[in-house]
């Protein structure tokens, strides 16, 4: 697979506040590649210069080998933007919806008449052609945003947090169509919070932080390297920590105190969980180490304002 | 500027959207200049006796005409396109794509002028009915272009306000202290000789003034050369309104 986006030293300022600090990145053609970060990590400001509707402060970007600009129609052409608010035009029906955005595109009237034909069915919306957008559910506003994004075939799909406030159903489906795009050979660029979502999608991810890139990878290898396989959570006071960490040290790869809680991260669960039994703890469960973890360890676990 | 032919699409959405307004927008753009009219026209008219040589209602029409223009594209420019892109957001998915905000923004000023071409025409619909004609076809055709150009104008001037606007509060700064006052002070109701020398050069400075007196001269069909002059200067200030507007929502759409 060919790289599609490279971007270097890539930076973002915002008067006095930098959001993204000279990050570097490469993203493959076909591939989905995720940021993922805590809020005013920098993930959309990033995502933003990438479909260039942002300026970048300084540093360099191409996509598909074309520099990455504010004005660059070319990029802005093949490209399909689903957009973390709700940005659908409320004065009409979502079929001219589609219409009036297809013509933003220069997509000729009859070829917009039939691809938007096959994107309501896509995103099952045949049924809300003519309704208004406040007639829709949540659910349905984000498929539609979607059906949006697709009109123009992209080359490359920038969803920006595609699945906020969506119940299960929904979020699955919008799931489903985006792994249905990506194995069309659309290069799927992916912003999220939801560490199942990135499971679920990504190829690639890299995890952000106070516009800083901490780690990059594969989603299920950045578990086991940064984590382990398992984590086990025990709630103790703290003043027992000193004891239990003695005992538990030979089998885990690591220790942290958030609060009440004391979570261990292993390799092998089965030593510790032997360990454990013996000491007799009450409050101790054991799971799978996941995402989260790892996005937690690097992001730091109290809140991000 | 990356303007380009984009600003169609961006009026056709725009025209769209108006066909579900349309009864709505048609009453409110009749009933404010028809109230100047009827009050000033019929009410205040019977005392006002002729004005060179024509009934009162001869002098008004033409100032009204442009007035309601300026009316419609102001408002057009500040609110609508303020809900646009606050409210709706509408602005950040158009310039996702190959739409410019450029063209976004300068769709929306034409659709501006068009919304002031349509009260002026419906206002001339209204003064047709009451007897009240422009003196000849290409007279009406004349009018119909100053319009779009008094239309452009004000829609760029409202563009600037709304750039800079935090909320729509804002925009009674720009109606009170500059619209309402220009609709007084520009000649539109009664003519601006008894003021003294100071307002009336005031007077030049407000750009309905020469708008007002292209329009009354064009109605009656007193074609003179000095109005060239008057046709600049809205010319002139219009290109930079546009630039400066079209510039300043940039700025502020593009973060």
């Amino acid at each position: 697979m060919g790289i599609f986006i490279t971007a270097r030293d890539l930076t973002k300022k915002y008067d006095e506040l930098t959001a993204v600090n000279a990050i570097s990145f490469d993203i493959r053609e076909g591939e989905c590649f995720g940021f993922l970060g805590p809020n005013g990590a920098g993930k959309t400001s990033t995502v933003k210069m990438i479909h260039c509707v942002s300026p970048m402060t300084s540093g360099h970007l191409t996509v598909n080998g074309l520099p990455a600009h504010i004005d660059n129609r070319a990029v802005k052409m093949m490209t399909g933007v689903i957009p973390q608010e709700i940005t659908l035009d409320s004065d009409l029906t979502v079929y001219e919806n589609l219409v009036v955005f297809a013509s933003f595109f220069d997509i000729p009237r009859r070829d917009a008449r039939a691809r938007i034909g096959e994107l309501l069915k896509f995103v099952e919306l045949e049924a809300k052609r003519d309704s208004k957008i406040d007639q829709l559910s949540t659910g349905m506003k984000r498929r539609l945003l979607v059906a949006r994004a697709l009109l123009n075939h992209p080359r490359l799909l920038v969803a920006d947090e595609p699945t906020t406030g969506l119940d299960p159903q929904a979020r699955h489906l919008i799931w489903q169509r985006l792994r249905q795009l990506k194995s069309e050979g659309v290069t799927l660029i992916l912003t999220t919070q939801y560490m199942e979502e990135a499971q679920q999608l990504c190829d690639r991810i890299v995890i952000m932080h106070q516009g800083k890139i901490l780690t990059e990878g594969l989603p299920l290898e950045l578990v086991e390297s940064e984590i382990g396989r398992e984590v086990i959570e025990i709630r103790i006071p703290k003043e027992e920590d000193e004891r239990i960490v003695g005992q538990l040290a030979p089998f885990s790869c690591g220790h942290e105190r958030v609060g009440d809680t004391l979570y261990f991260y292993c390799r092998d669960g089965h030593d510790v969980a032997r360990k454990l039994a013996e000491l007799d703890l009450p409050n101790i469960w054991t799971r799978p180490a996941s995402l989260e973890d790892v996005f937690l360890k690097l992001t730091g676990r109290g809140l991000i304002e | 500027m990356n303007l380009s032919y984009r600003i169609y699409h961006v009026f056709v959405r725009n025209l769209v959207s108006y066909k579900r307004f349309v009864v709505p927008t048609f009453l409110v753009s009749l009933i404010e200049p028809l109230f100047y009219l009827i009050t000033f026209g019929i009410g205040m008219g019977a005392y006002m006796g002729y004005f060179g040589g024509k009934p009162y209602l001869y002098f008004l029409v033409p100032g009204v005409l442009v007035s309601s223009v300026m009316m419609s594209s102001t408002f057009e420019c500040l609110y609508g396109t303020f809900v646009k892109m606050v409210h709706e957001r509408l602005y950040d998915s158009l310039i996702a794509t190959p739409v410019s905000a450029e063209d976004a923004v300068a769709g929306d000023i034409v659709w501006g002028a068009f919304r002031g071409l349509v009260s002026g025409t419906l206002m001339m619909l209204v003064a047709v009915a009451m007897g009240i004609l422009p003196v000849s076809i290409p007279s009406v055709l004349l009018l119909l272009v100053l319009m779009v150009f008094v239309g452009i104008l004000f829609g760029s001037l409202a563009m600037i306000v709304t750039s800079i606007s935090p909320s729509f509060d804002f925009f009674n700064y720009y109606t009170e202290l500059v619209i309402t006052p220009m609709l007084f002070f520009s000649g539109v109701f009664f003519p601006l000789d008894r003021f003294p020398a100071w307002m009336r050069s005031l007077s030049e400075f407000m750009p309905l003034t020469h708008a007002v007196k292209i329009s009354r001269a064009v109605f009656s069909g007193e074609y003179h050369a000095k109005y060239i002059w008057n046709f600049l200067v809205i010319f002139a200030l219009e290109v930079v309104a546009f630039a400066v507007g079209v510039r300043m929502m940039k700025k502020r759409l593009i973060k």
